[in-house]
Order: C-alpha cells, then structure tokens, then sequence
C-alpha cells in the first residue's frame, strides 16, 4: 500500500491547455502571475456552480496559471458573478462588490436562463467581460486567461 | 507628618457628613502626604516615629522604617488615584461612602506603620468594618460584605493568635525591630495574610464582593487592602527570618492560586468578576516570589536568587496595586454609566464612554498579560527568571517543588493573557453598539486613570532606578550596547537581562521608517464593514463573550465542572468555582447545625433557660473555682 | 407511508403521500395520520430547521448568503454559545426562482426545460420525474428504448454527483491528494455527460420520446465509464485505509433511522441509515439491481452508500448501453396537444426522491408541484447537525449532497 503522497506523485491528470481567444478587457500586467477569483453564486441553477467545482480539477490545474480561488471577496481581484440575480441576492452581491480590495474586476457569467435579474443591469463597476451564455470550465479558464493578456 | 496625615483622614472621614468633595480632597492630601512619608522613610533613611507607653510593658505608637516606607509609597500611589476618582464617582452615592473610604484608608495607614501588635490590630479592624460598610453601599450587595466579613474576622482571629504566640516568645508586642521564632506566630500570621490576600482556598469571599462593590471600593479591596496581606507577610519575614518550609508551602499555595485565579478569570463573564480573579492570581504569584525568595535564601545566601526573587515580590506588588486600581476605576466608570454587569454588555467603551477609560483597560489589561514597555512585563519577566534559577537547588524536594511552580505558574502568565484579551476585546475595544453612556462628570475620573497609565509607563521606563532606589545596584547593569544603568539583571553573575526602556527606545525608533513611508505613500485605504456573508452583522449575530472562552470550559470540563444546559429553549453553559461549592455545603450544614442546636436550646420554655443558667453556674463554678 | 408535499388547490389542502412506489394524493381531511414533516413542508420556502435558540452567550453563526465554503446562495443561521451546535435555521429563500409559477402555461418542451433548470446537477432526474408525470396524465408509457436511455441519464448523474460528494467530504478532511484525484474523475464523468448527450449536465435529452440514433457516442461513452468505476475501486479502497479521514467521518452527524423517516428523506441519507428503500426495485428495466445500505447513520455510513452506488451505477450504465445498441427502436410519435388530466411521477435522484405533480390540459401545463430531495436533505442536515461542532460544518452538510437550487425551487 502506497502512501497518499506516494501515489499522487506517480499520476499525471494535468492536460496541456489551449485557449481560446475571447473578446474580453484587460486587465493590468501585474496580475499575469497571481490572479486571485472569488466566484458567487447569485442564484443560478447550479451548473455554474458545478463548473466552477470542475475549474478545480487536475486536469484544468489552474495554478500553473498562477490563478487561484479566494477565500473571501476581501482577498479576490475578480469577481466572478454567476447567474443572474434572484430578488434577495441583489444586496449581497452590491456588499460583495463593495468589499473587493481595488483595483478588481468582474466577470459576468450567466447561465442562459430568463429568470432573475442581469447582473449587467446592476451597473457593477468594472465589468471587464459578460456572457449571457453558460460557460463550460474550460471555456471559463480560457476568459480568465484572456484577461491577464497573453501569456505563452 | 505623621499626625497630620491621621488628623487628615479623620477629618476627611467627618467632613464626609457636610459634603463629599471636601472628605474625598482630604484624602487626596493625606494620601499624598503617606507618599512622602513613605518616600522619606524608604529612599532618605528618615524613621518618623511616634511612640509612647500605654501601660507597663506596653508601648504602643507608630513607626515608619524602610519597609513600611516602600509598601506606604505603593498604597498611597492607589490611595490617591481612588479618592481623585471618587470626586466623580462618589456623587452618585450616599455621603457615607466617603466617611468608609477616608477610614478604610487610615486602616491602612496604621497597619503600614504599625509600631506594634495592638496598633496594627486597631487599623486591621478599622480597615475591615470600613470596607465592609464600603461594600455594603452597593445596593443589595449585603450577603458579598457579609462574607468579606467573616473571612476579614477569620484572619484577625488568626492575627490575635499569631500575636498571642509571638508575645509568648519575645514578651512584647513591638513589631518593629522584633525577632522571634514562634512557630506560632509564623503560622498564624501567615494564615491572617493569606486569607487578605485570596490565596486560593480562601479567595471566593474576594471574587464576590470586589465585583458587588461600588467601583471605587473595588479598587481599593483589590489593590491596597490585598497589599496589605503582602506587607504583612513581608513583615513576618523581616522578624521570624527565612524559614525553609514556609518557602515551600508558600510556591505551592502561591502557584496553585496563580493558576487557579487565572484559570477561573479565563472564564468569567462578569465585568468586575473577572479583574477580581486576576486579583487571586497576581497575589498568588507575589505569595510564590516571596515563596522562592526562603527557599533560596535556605538553600544558599550566595547566590543572588533570593533577593532577586524578594525584589520580584516587590515589583509584582508595585505592578498589582497599579494595574489593578486602574482597572477597577476604567471599568468602573464604564460600568456605572452604562449600567451593565456583564462583559458582553459594555462593548466599544471607547465610543460610548470615552477613549481614556477604555486606554485604561486597554493599558492594564496588557500589563497584565506582560505586554512590552508596560510595569507588568518587567514584573513577570522577573518572576519567570527567579523561576528559571531555580535549577540551581540541590535539594530534590526543592527542585520539584519550585519546578511544578513554574509550570503552574507559567501557565497562569497564559490564561492570564487570555482573560485580559477577551476583557479588552470585548469591553474597551470592540464593536460599538449604540449604546448611549450616562453623561455624568468625569473629569477627575479620567485625571485618575491617566495619573495610574502615567505610572504604568514611567516605572517600567524607569525600572533601572527603582531597582537601584530600592537597595538592589547589584541587578542594574550595562551590557550588549545598553549604557551602565540601564539595563536590568536578574541574577549576579548575569544570568538573564531585559532593558525596558532601551526596548521602547529601540521600538520607537525602528517604527518611524514604516511609519513615514505609511503616511507618504499614495495608496489609500479602503474602509468598509466588516465582511460578514453579504449581509449587515445583526446585534444578535456578534460573537459573544461567553463564547471566546466556551472552548477552554469544554477542555477543562473537569475543572470549571462545567455543565452544558437547556431550559426552555433557553441553553446556557453553567461553570462553577469547586471551592465556592465546597463554602456553600459548610454553610447549609452550620445553618442546619445552628437550626437544630437552636431548636433545642431557645425552645421559649422559661424553666429550660433556667436550667441551662444553672449547668453554666456550675460548670464556671467548678471550672474556675 | 411517507408526506412528500403539501398542495394547495381551491383553497384545501391536499397532501402527497407515497408508499413504497404506489403515488396518491389525498385531502387533508381524510388523513387520520399526523405526518412529523407536515409543518416543515408548509414553509419550506420561508425556512427548514429548528426554531432560535436564546440564552446567555447565545448568538446566531450566520453562515451565508455569499461564503467561500458552501458556495450556493442562502443562509445558515446557527445558533451557538461557542462551538456547540444547539440550532440551526436555514433560509432557502435566496435562490428563489419560483419555477413553480414559471412553468404554468408553458408547452411541454418548454417545461421540461424550466423542469432541468431547477438544478442543473439533478436535471436529469428533474425532467424524467416531470416526463414520468406526463405520462402517467396522458396514461400512456413510453417505449423500452427512452426507458433504457433515461435509466443512463439517471446513473450517469448518479456517478458524478456522488463523485463530487465524496471528493468534497475529501476535501473537508484535508485529504487533499485524494480529493484532487476525485475532482479529476468528477470532471471526467462530466466529459462523459457530454460524449453521451451532447450537455456536461445531462441537459436537453430527455423527452417523451428519445431518439437512440441521437446517440452517436455510446461505445466511448461506455469505455469512460469503465474507466471512472476501475480508477474509483482503487481510490476507494485506498481511501478506507486513511485513518485520518474515516476518523473524520466516523459518528459525525449522525440521523438514525426514526429521525430520517420522520423526516421524510430518502435516497442515501435514509439508506445509510439501515432503511432498505429504494424505489428502482420497482422499475421494469432495470436489470442486476441491488439495493445498498448501511446502518451507522453518519457521514462515513452515507459516503459508503454513494461509494458503492457508484461502482453499481457505472456496472448499469455500460450494461444498459449494451442492451439499447442491440435493440431496434419503432418509430412511435406521441401526439402532445392530446394530453389532459392529472399525473404523478417521481425519479429517484442521486440524493432522493424528486417528485413531479402535473396538471395537463391538451398539451398544456396548468399547475405542477415539485418535491425535491433537499428540502428533506437540509431539515435533516439541520437536525443531525445539532449537538456537533461548527468545524464538521463541511462535512455535515456535503454528506447529504444537498444545495439551495434544489431546494428553492
């Protein structure tokens, strides 16, 4: 019986990745290296949700890209804001915004449904990318990739 | 000098009937003058003396020698801070309040400068009626005075009979000068004093009615009316000498209370409950220091530990009578104007009531917890050093014993610092709730709090020549770059060193950089809430107190006996002081006692009284016949 | 007997009430048993779990709406003087959608798509309970072909979301190597979502009538399977050996049997709790079926169920590929304007039962109400909650593979 450690190092799940060019803003270089995301749920139907859980996987190893889930919006300089928004949620989501350390950006995702209000028509400051369209994880990495410029 | 500061505090103490501020500016005087008598006494070597015969054979009178001089200086220093709060603080009490405080102190003076027995008897009884009237003032707090009571007549017992045995064996009463070796009086005495002090078993008397007295009575009870226990034993040192065994049952009960009063202070809830047992604590750890002080002193007077360690009584005494005044009189303020009990109740003081009594508890809260730059880390630096020196005993016993000290009373420093967290966390610091404070005066009371944060800061800067004004040149060194004179030895030959006032130095230096570049810099700071989920933090969703400490009375269950309760949809954690529990059976089983002796013998049948004058005829008859 | 839902119509209440695969719902009045569940089921929009505790020291933990650990919009309101749990309160209302309005007086495909958006990681289950409701209005069934295909809709979101679950409760025991390479094999059976339907989530398949030869990927979708199961026995087992993690699960927030049917909930919470229900035994085309069960209660004991249903899953699902490919399909068109009355259909969904009730009128849905496995899942998080500490907060609440979207609807 191997170790956990063992075992873990004599896998490889990591899957070399190519991204997609996507029409998004930019944000400064300095984040090239480091991009800390903090995603919320607004009230989406789950699936962004899963994909996010997905953008963790191994297979996506999102920290060779230097990014990483913050643990709270205080530390985060994107927020990901997914789905569009249920009536209570839209408190929330303006406080979460509030406490986001500057300079940040937001990405809007939604998830292709018509219920909820647009995150959009919240007019969020700093919206650096919006989708109205679900957002596979693959897909989501590649926007996230698009906004720290091009990296090789 | 010494007439006057009497004549002061008696006059204080009538002036109390025509108006408050004239008793309470009497007191200020007096209390001032006890500082100069001190001072003289102790650093110009100037023994003011008052004493005359009172029958043959006896002389009573007052006397003011070096020892008396440095614990008057360390009593007056609070005496004063609470009789300039009291300008304030006393309006919203009866004129009484002044008449106890002026004599309590004048008890205290004469025990200070008690010549002999029969006075000092005088001022214990005085400073212990007065304070029990003190308490009492406190509406509803009659059962608390009550039990001070009976523990404060428990220790003169034991008085009179330490001074029974110490005129056995020397045929006077005279304190001053005086050498004995009863064992009688040593015991005795020794009980008298630690009862004083709270040294745990006898400390729950201490724990209710420090936190059911009027502030200022607080304060006094906890800091001066304590001292004197430690006066007194230092005063049973000075006339039976060192004695081997004494030093060790004094680590043991000393370390044991250290612990114990920090441990029970870590979960207290009450406002005053907790500073009452950090009270059981500090003097558990002077109790020790003195403790360390024989032990070292019998095992050789070669090495400099034994001084060392009776120096770290005097400045853990300095450090306690200080902090703790200032505690008790910032607490106090806030306590009365925002009319709370519990430490959940007063948070953000320094919103509500003001930013000096909140710098009070923040200032003494972290000299308790040995904070830098502060009284209370040369104090327990001192103490962890007399502790770590102990390796130097050969004897086993004294190994062991001054070892497992050490650990308890390490772990006291800890659940000390703890407390004091949560106290300034919660009380002076904290979020503010909107809670409007009493307006009432409080300029004297603040005058009050920053004289003792002064104090704080100044006698830890200048610790260096306190020790040298104190006699102990031998620890005051200059090394590793500090100049000659400013920095602090714990042993010779050195064995460790701290500089205070070099660290404050040092620190102060260092953060100007940072400083600068904060404030040049460009970047702005962004102020917001406090992040809490997205949504606003409701008063019933901060983290409460009782909370912070629920954690270490899970751990400790066996210890606080703690019990996790649901009453109607009401859950509460129960904890309780075992010692308290164990008072409260001897009291239902003296009162059941009492019920049925009474029962029997005033059954309100006349010929049973006569009956029993009768048997008590007979028996003085045959006894003394 | 089981209270799976409270309806309102013209003004009465009527109640749904399931025993064993046998649907019926009956007026209030006619019911003598009292139901433990009836109080929660009326609102559970507004809140599930147990009353504010008060006391000294007493404050509300609120944990939500927007946290990094639970990461789904709504609120826990723990009651606690310290670590001990003593209540909780949870408020779903957050992501309410009102679907059940939404979806009145919509088209049937309409609806089976409002039906999948409920929660996207049961949506297939969502729309098989709807279809099942449909058809049981228009008293019609659906062909062995669609039966089979649904039955791998069902088990393929059976293996990812218990993937997920124990890579979560992994994650929570900081079993971080294992937890990695569970997140890999939950993201590959996404991947195999897709070859076989075209959606990572199992979305717009499912229909009254499913067409075999939209399937074009089953063979690639079989061999991944076979896969996921190979590479998960190995984790598994070599996971049971960790003493660190099992200690984590072990007797943590436990639900015994009583509480759990009490309750009302279903599917691996009640299984783990020693209950042998499972209503696939009742179905027609599913071959080589067994239940699982344990009977710890805790978190270990459901992890153990979800653990074992995945390996049995992945066994059916390239079972069941084999049968359809050897199958020939008629050509069988049901006529959807035809459909009228009133129907029950239920799924049972990685986490429970999901129950659909459907009013019809020629092709038209005039009132629906959802049953969803969640509701359950949090009153019976919050209940088994009580009397631990917040640190197994994590596991707790990932052992019953709940979320909001499910439960509000």
């Amino acid at each position: 019986m191997k170790s956990w450690a063992l075992y873990g190092i004599t896998r490889k799940l990591t899957e070399p990745f190519k991204k997609l060019e996507e029409n998004t803003g930019k944000m400064d270089k300095i984040f090239r290296r480091s991009l800390n995301i903090y995603p919320i749920d607004v009230g989406n139907n789950g699936d962004l949700n899963f994909e996010m859980a997905a953008l963790a996987a191994p297979q996506y190893n999102i920290h060779r890209f230097g990014i990483f889930f913050a643990d709270s919006p205080r530390h985060a300089d994107v927020l990901l804001v997914l789905g569009r928004c249920s009536e209570k949620m839209v408190g929330p989501l303006k406080e979460t915004v509030n406490q986001l350390p500057k300079p940040f950006n937001i990405i809007i995702v939604e998830d292709g449904t018509d219920f909820g209000i647009s995150a959009r028509d919240l007019s969020l400051p700093n919206v650096i990318a919006y989708y109205d369209k679900k957002l596979e994880a693959g897909e989501i990495l590649s926007v996230l990739l698009n906004i720290t410029g091009d990296k090789k | 000098m010494i007439y006057t500061i009497i004549g002061l505090y008696i006059l204080g103490s009538f002036t109390g009937f025509i108006g408050r501020k004239i008793s309470y500016s009497m007191a200020i005087i007096a209390s001032a003058f006890s500082f100069i008598a001190g001072f003289e006494a102790k650093f110009m070597g100037n023994t003011l003396s008052a004493v005359f015969s009172f029958l043959p054979n006896i002389t009573v009178g007052i006397n003011i020698d070096g020892l008396s001089g440095l614990f008057l200086m360390i009593a007056a220093i609070s005496w004063t801070a609470v009789s300039i709060f009291s300008l304030d603080f006393g309006n919203h009490y009866r004129k009484r309040m002044a008449v106890f405080l002026n004599l309590s102190m004048l008890g205290m003076f004469l025990i200070l400068t008690a010549y002999d027995a029969l006075t000092f008897l005088s001022g214990w009884e005085i400073m212990t009626i007065a304070s029990y009237f003190l308490i009492t003032e406190h509406e509803g707090a009659y059962k608390e005075a009550f039990q001070f009571l009976a523990f404060g007549e428990l220790s003169t017992i034991a008085l009179i009979l330490a001074f029974v045995g110490l005129n056995a064996s020397d045929g006077s009463f005279v304190l001053i000068k005086a050498d004995s070796n009863s064992v009688v009086f040593l015991v005795f005495a020794s009980l008298a004093f630690i009862i004083k002090m709270g040294i745990v078993p006898f400390h729950t008397w201490l724990k209710e009615a420090h936190s059911k007295a009027p502030s200022n009575a607080s304060a006094l009870l906890s800091a001066p009316v304590t001292l004197m226990g430690v006066y007194g034993l230092a005063r049973v040192i000075n006339i039976t000498g060192y004695t081997h065994v004494w030093g060790l049952l004094a680590i043991i009960l000393g370390s044991v209370s250290a612990f114990w009063g920090a441990m029970e202070a870590a979960a207290a809830k009450g406002l005053k409950v907790l500073p009452a047992y950090s009270t059981v604590e500090n003097n558990g750890m002077i109790l020790a220091a003195l403790g360390l002080s024989a032990v070292a002193y019998s095992f050789s007077t070669k090495s400099t530990l034994y001084e060392f360690a009776f120096l770290t009584a005097v400045v853990l005494s300095i450090t306690h009578t200080i902090a703790k005044t200032l505690l008790f009189l910032s607490i106090g303020q806030a306590k009365e104007q925002l009319h709370a009990e519990n430490i959940d109740n007063v948070r953000g003081i320094h919103k509500s009531v003001g930013k000096i009594p909140a710098l009070g508890i923040l200032i003494s809260g972290l000299s308790f917890s040995a904070f830098p730059a502060l009284l209370g880390y040369v104090a327990e630096w001192m103490l962890l050093e007399s502790i770590f020196q102990s390796y130097q005993f050969s004897s086993i016993l004294d190994r062991v014993v001054s070892l497992t000290g050490g650990v308890l009373l390490s772990l006291a420093m800890g659940f000390a610092s703890f407390s004091m967290i949560k106290l300034i966390g919660y009380s002076a610091l904290g979020y503010h709730h909107e809670k409007k404070a009493e307006p009432m005066p409080t300029f004297f009371m603040n005058v009050a709090e920053l004289f003792l944060i002064a104090m704080i800061f100044g006698i830890s800067f200048f610790a260096s020549d306190l020790f040298l004004g104190l006699g102990y040149s031998k620890f005051v060194i200059g090394a590793l770059g500090i100049p000659q004179g400013w920095l602090l030895a714990s042993a010779e030959p050195v064995f460790g060193v701290i500089s205070p006032a070099f660290f404050v130095l040092v620190i102060t230096a260092l953060s100007v950089v940072p400083f600068l570049i904060y404030f040049r810099s460009k970047l702005t700071t962004k102020k917001v809430a406090s992040w809490n989920g997205g949504l606003a933090l409701k008063e019933e969703e901060y983290f409460t107190a009782n909370a912070f400490s629920f954690t270490i009375e899970h751990i400790l269950r066996f210890v606080y006996m703690t019990k996790e309760r649901t009453n109607k949809n009401r859950s509460y954690v129960a904890i309780s002081d075992v010692f308290e529990s164990f008072y409260k059976q001897i009291v239902t089983f003296i009162k059941k006692i009492s019920y049925s002796v009474s029962r029997f013998v005033m059954n309100g049948k006349v010929y049973f009284y006569i009956l029993y004058i009768l048997i008590m005829f007979i028996l003085i008859f045959v006894v003394f016949g | 007997m089981r209270l799976l839902g409270v309806l309102e119509k013209d003004s009465k209440e009527l109640l749904i009430l399931q025993d064993r695969n046998q649907l019926s719902l009956e007026s209030i009045d006619n019911i003598k048993e009292k139901f433990a569940n009836y109080t929660m089921l009326k609102n559970r929009d507004k809140h599930i779990g147990s009353k504010a505790v008060k006391g000294n020291g007493v404050f509300n933990f609120r944990y939500g709406p927007v946290t990094g650990g639970v990461g789904d919009a709504g609120v826990f309101n723990i009651y606690t003087y310290g670590e001990r749990i003593l209540s909780v309160d949870i408020d779903p209302g957050y992501k309410k959608r009102n679907i059940e309005t939404l979806i009145k007086n919509t088209a049937l495909h309409q609806a089976v798509n409002w039906s999948e958006n409920v929660c996207s990681n049961f949506a297939f289950s969502h729309s098989c309970a709807f279809l099942r409701a449909v058809e049981k209005a228009g008293s019609f069934r659906s062909d062995e072909v669609t039966q089979r295909i649904r039955i791998i809709g069902i088990e393929l979101e059976r293996i990812y979301n218990h993937l997920y679950v124990i890579s979560r409760l992994s994650k929570g025991a900081s079993q971080n190597v294992l937890a990695s390479h569970l997140e890999g094999l939950f993201e590959e059976a996404l991947r195999t979502n897709k070859l076989f339907s075209n959606s990572r989530f199992l979305k717009h398949t499912n229909d009254l009538f499913i067409d075999k030869n939209n399937f074009k990927k089953l063979d690639e979708a079989a061999l991944k399977t076979k896969n996921i199961k190979e590479k998960f026995e190995e984790l598994y087992e070599h996971s049971l050996a960790s003493w660190n993690f099992i200690d984590r699960l072990y007797k943590t927030a436990v639900l015994d049997q009583k509480k759990a049917l009490e309750i009302g909930v279903t599917g691996p919470t009640l299984r783990a709790a020693g209950c042998r229900e499972d209503l696939r035994v009742y179905e027609k085309f599913y071959d080589n079926f067994k239940i699982i069960t344990k009977d710890k209660g805790d978190v270990l004991a459901r992890m153990q169920v979800r653990a074992e249903e995945i390996m049995l899953s992945c066994d059916m699902v390239i079972d069941q590929i084999d049968k359809i490919k050897k199958m020939q399909q008629n050509n069988s068109k049901i006529d959807e304007p035809s459909i009228s009355g009133f129907g029950m259909g239920y799924c049972e969904s990685p986490s429970g039962l999901v129950l659909y009730f459907v009013n019809m009128n020629k092709g038209i849905v005039q009132d629906v109400y959802i049953s969803t496995p969640s509701v359950f899942g949090f009153k019976a998080f919050a209940d088994s909650f009580v009397g631990y500490i917040f640190t197994d907060f994590s596991f707790s609440f990932d052992s019953f593979g709940i979320n909001f979207a499910d439960c509000a609807r």
